[in-house]
This record gives C-alpha cells, structure tokens and sequence, in this order.
C-alpha cells in the first residue's frame, strides 16, 4: 500500500537526519511540514529520524470496522444526553457572573463535547473516509438543515476527501 | 483496610493514614484525581486496621464488600437478561434522528480525526460545519444545575452500563473504551457539580480548572496531572480554561 511520510512537529528536535536522507527533498520545507506531493514514500527519513518524529502513512486507509446495530443504538442514547449536557452547561457559563461558576460550567461543556467525540467515533464515524461520512455529507447538502448551512463547506468536503468504502 | 480510587488507582491506607476511611467527611475527595468518596472501592486483599478504633471500619468494610459483590450479581442477572431480549427492543425514529447538539459533535469527531491524518483544510471544514451546528442548537428547555446533575446521574445509571453490556455482548473493545474512559470522566463532571452545590465557589477560587483535551477529564488544582488520570496522556495535553475576568 502506498505510504506517505508525516513529521510530528512536537517531537522533532531538528536534527535534520531527515534532510540529509530524503531523495526528493520532500523533509525540506519552510513550514517544517513534510511536502507530500513531493513525498515517493520510501520511509528512509522515519527509518533515520533519532526522535521517532516520523511516521509512515498509509495514503488509503482500509474500512473503517463495522460497528452492531444495538451498539449505535445504545450509544445514541448516549450521545443525545451528552449533546444536551454541554448545551446546558454552555448556556450557564454564558449567564453567571461569578468566575468559579464560569469556569466550571466551562470546563463542563468541553469535556461533554470531546466525551460525545469519542462516542460518535466508535458509533459509526470513526474515518472521514467512511461511507458513513460521505452519505451525511449526501444528505445535508440534499436538504440542509436551514438556510444559514454552510453548503459550500459540505461541497468541498465531498470533493477533498478520498472515500475508502 | 485499602480503599481504591476507581478513576485514577489511588489507594488510601488506612494503616498509613491512621484514619479510617469512613471516618473522612463527605466533602473529602481523592488527593490525586480529585474523585468523591463514592468512587472508592475497598480493597478486598487487603488487611483489615487491627486494634479497637478499627474493627467499627473494619466490620463496616466488611458489609461493604458484601454490598458490592449484591451489586456485582444484580449486575451480571442485568446482563443476562438483557441479552436475551436486546435484539428485540424498539427504538424509535426519533431516536436515531440526530440533533444539531449531536450532529456538532459529530463533526468536531471527523474535524479531529482530519487533524490526524494531517489534513488541515478538511479539519478546517468540519469545523465550520461543527460550530454552524452549535450555534444553531435549539435551547434546551431547562437550563439548570438540578436538570444537568439529573442528567449525568442518569448517564451513570443507565447510559453506560447499557452501552457497555451492549458492547460486551458484541465483542466491540472500542465501544468498551469509550465507557470505561466516558464513565469516568461523568464521574468527575458529576462530583464537581455536587461539590459547587455543597460549597460554592470557595474550592475554585485559588485553583485553575484544566481540561485533558483527550478525554474530557477534568482537574482542579494549580498545574494539571503529570499523567491524565483516565487516558494516560501527558500534562500538555490538558487545556486550562481561562478565567473570564482576567486579573
Ligand atoms: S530527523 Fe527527525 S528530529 Fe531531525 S529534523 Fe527530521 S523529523 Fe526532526
Ligand atoms: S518517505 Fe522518503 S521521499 Fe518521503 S519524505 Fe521521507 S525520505 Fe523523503
Ligand atoms: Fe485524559
């Protein structure tokens, strides 16, 4: 499967092994992000990297694993209650004055949000490459939502992402 | 007699302590994660306080150990049951239509899981999607502590047993993930929320509040955890939330 080289810019320490080794200066670049277009994914600069900053990936994904019925079923339970446990504590935060109440009711609503991300991850839509991805784009660009839906967003969406099912 | 703190693995010793555990106030939480007394388990290997201010904790622990292994049945007799009829419970329509609160959430999912591939503008593009849904979300009818406390009891007691059983009985590791980290982090959210209700603002004052931006686990303290207590990542990787009015 064809690999493409990505460099974790909180771990490189910039020793450059990886410019010295890359046959298409792909490691060069003036943002310290690995070009890809240049990149032929040979994995000698992950294989040089003394930092382990780089790592080899796969440019197509395989499906996304198949989840159970009764599993997003039950999740969805889940999700539908956390969305509204961080609308609520988002709506406090937005009214209190006192800046204890302000914080917690803060901290609150991000930690719902990023609990609820993880169950949509494991319920369904774990890839933006998934066919479960690209029929939700489908089917709000079909029938937005309201008015104000960003469409060209959705549209652009569609047209970046290489769905993989 | 051990206790386990059953978010972040802290054991309180009583022996070391010189303080049995049910003899600390309600209001006391776990010095490492900051969870509530509840969250504790006794440590059933461990060896009961000899001498006599003990043997009250000792034969208290005793029925606590007895009361979790009724609960450990009633929870397995729960499975069971429920495995028999799983297959046939109804969810409506409704259910499975998604609100913008969920749909927001959903796309923040696939803005991150972009970000991990590297891919900046479909990150970018989520996002905007994502926040549209946000700030279009229809207000939720009651916005109070009562409504929200209710709800994250309501997570505890049925969402996340349900959803783990369900998982289990589907062989899904990752949908166990999720609870076992999830349930935790609705422990916390649920303890902080209790602990403004019994002493307002005084345990926010002098401390930060701090976000593990991975998991959701939330920290009051001065400096975050070195390690996240639930997901085990790193301290940068927690996200202080700033205060609103700067000093
Ligand atoms: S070899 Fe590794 S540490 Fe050195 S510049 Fe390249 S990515 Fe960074
Ligand atoms: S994989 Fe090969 S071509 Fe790609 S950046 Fe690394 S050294 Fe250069
Ligand atoms: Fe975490």
């Amino acid at each position: 499967m064809k690999k493409a080289a990505f460099r974790n810019l909180r771990l490189c320490t910039k020793d450059c092994l990886c410019l010295y080794v890359c046959p298409t200066g792909a490691t060069d670049t003036e943002d310290s992000i690995i070009d890809v277009s240049k990149c032929i994914g040979c994995g000698d600069c992950a294989a040089a990297c003394p930092s382990g900053a780089i790592s080899m990936l796969s440019t197509e994904l395989p499906p996304q694993q198949k989840k159970a019925e009764n599993v997003i079923s039950y999740a969805r339970k889940l999700t539908k209650n956390k969305a509204d446990e961080e609308q609520i504590a988002s709506a406090i935060s937005g009214m209190v004055i006192n800046d204890g109440m302000y914080r917690l009711m803060t901290a609150l609503a991000k930690s719902a949000r990023l609990v609820n991300e993880d169950i949509m991850r494991e319920s369904g839509y774990m890839l933006p490459q998934s066919k479960n991805t690209k029929e939700l784009l489908e089917d709000l660009l079909n029938d937005p939502p309201a008015a104000g839906f960003p469409v060209d967003a959705a549209k652009e969406l569609l047209r970046l992402i290489k769905f993989n099912e | 007699m051990k206790y386990i703190c059953t978010i972040c693995g802290y054991i309180y010793d009583e022996a070391k302590e010189g303080r049995t555990f049910k003899g600390l106030p309600d209001s006391w939480v776990c010095p490492v994660c900051g969870a509530a007394k509840n969250a504790f388990k006794a440590d059933e290997n461990s060896k009961p306080l000899s001498g006599a201010e003990a043997s009250g904790a000792a034969a208290e622990a005793g029925s606590d150990l007895e009361a979790d292994k009724k609960n450990t049945d009633n929870a397995f007799s729960e499975t069971m049951a429920h495995a028999g009829n799983g297959a046939e419970e109804e969810f409506d329509e409704d259910m499975k239509k998604l609100s913008a609160g969920e749909l927001a959430a959903l796309c923040s999912n696939l803005a991150r899981g972009c970000e991990k591939q590297y891919m900046a503008r479909e990150a970018a593009l989520f996002k905007e999607i994502a926040d549209y849904f946000s700030t279009t979300a229809p207000a939720v009818p009651e916005t109070d502590i009562e409504h929200l406390a209710a709800l994250f009891k309501k997570d505890l007691e049925s969402g996340y047993p349900e959803l783990f059983n369900e998982a289990d009985s589907a062989l899904d590791r990752g949908t166990k993930r999720i609870c076992v980290w999830g349930e935790k982090v609705t422990n916390i959210q649920s303890t902080l929320l209790a602990r403004w209700e019994r002493e307002g603002d005084a345990f926010l004052k002098n401390a930060e509040v701090w976000v593990c931006s991975v998991c959701g686990f939330i920290y009051v303290g001065n400096t975050p955890p070195e390690i996240c207590p639930v997901c085990k990542v790193p301290s940068w990787k927690f996200d202080k939330i700033e205060r609103r009015y700067p000093a």
